[in-house]
């Protein structure tokens, strides 16, 4: 049974017509010790559903070590939003994978799927939405900053 | 340079416990500065650069 009402459904198809570049959710699953891995997986694939520039890329947190030590991927389920983009080489289009750095760790549901559909937006038009201010601040960090935002499903 | 992790705190309670996250939203940034609750972007900001401990020049950030 689909998670998404098709109300909902509807109204993510338009919101994500304007979606620009590619986004690629690179999801991180385990067959054992995973409770919530199927709901995640099926979230995401709904999602992935709506629109033709959003990819789902499985990969088994156990097995797939590159990408679980590219993304620095902690443990599972997790999801990494990733940008999709072209540029021409020598005139042949290439695509490269822009990571943002951002992740869930969890089942994206509730208000935390409403956050999803706010990152896919962000991540596939490459604009955080923070205001001038706040990234002239943040672009003179010198060290990394590492967030962890704990939420609840509700 | 910054990276963000949303983590559902019931389904990672190991975290959870580790950071003593009693309420939701909690935010830690760079696993030592606890920010509890929702803020605005022009407080929340602020706030993180000066719980890690990067003063920054801009009229934007309070000086301690």
């Amino acid at each position: 049974m689909p998670l998404l009402k098709d109300s909902d459904r509807e109204q993510l198809q338009k919101e994500f017509e304007q979606l620009e570049n590619p986004v690629k959710l690179v999801f991180f699953t385990q067959a054992l010790d995973c409770d919530y891995c199927p709901l995640t997986q099926q979230v995401l694939e709904e999602l992935a559903g709506l629109s033709d520039k959003i990819q789902l890329q499985i990969q088994n947190f156990a097995i797939d070590k590159e990408p679980v030590y590219e993304y620095k991927i902690a443990r599972a389920p997790a999801t990494a939003v990733v940008r999709v983009e072209t540029q021409m080489v020598d005139g042949v289009a290439q695509t490269r994978d822009r990571d943002y750095g951002i992740r869930y760790y969890g089942v994206p549901a509730g208000f935390e799927f409403g956050a999803l559909v706010s990152d896919v937006l962000d991540v596939s038009r490459g604009d955080s939405g923070l205001t001038a201010q706040s990234k002239a601040v943040l672009a003179q960090l010198q060290e990394p900053l590492h967030l962890q935002v704990f939420t609840t499903p509700t | 340079m910054v990276t963000a992790d949303m983590v559902d705190a019931s389904e990672y309670p190991e975290l959870a416990d580790m950071y003593h996250v009693y309420g939701v939203p909690l935010t830690v940034a760079n696993e030592k500065v606890r920010i509890e609750g929702g803020m605005p972007e022009p407080m929340f900001i602020p706030r993180v650069l000066q719980g890690i401990g990067v003063s920054i020049n801009s009229p934007f950030v309070q000086k301690d």
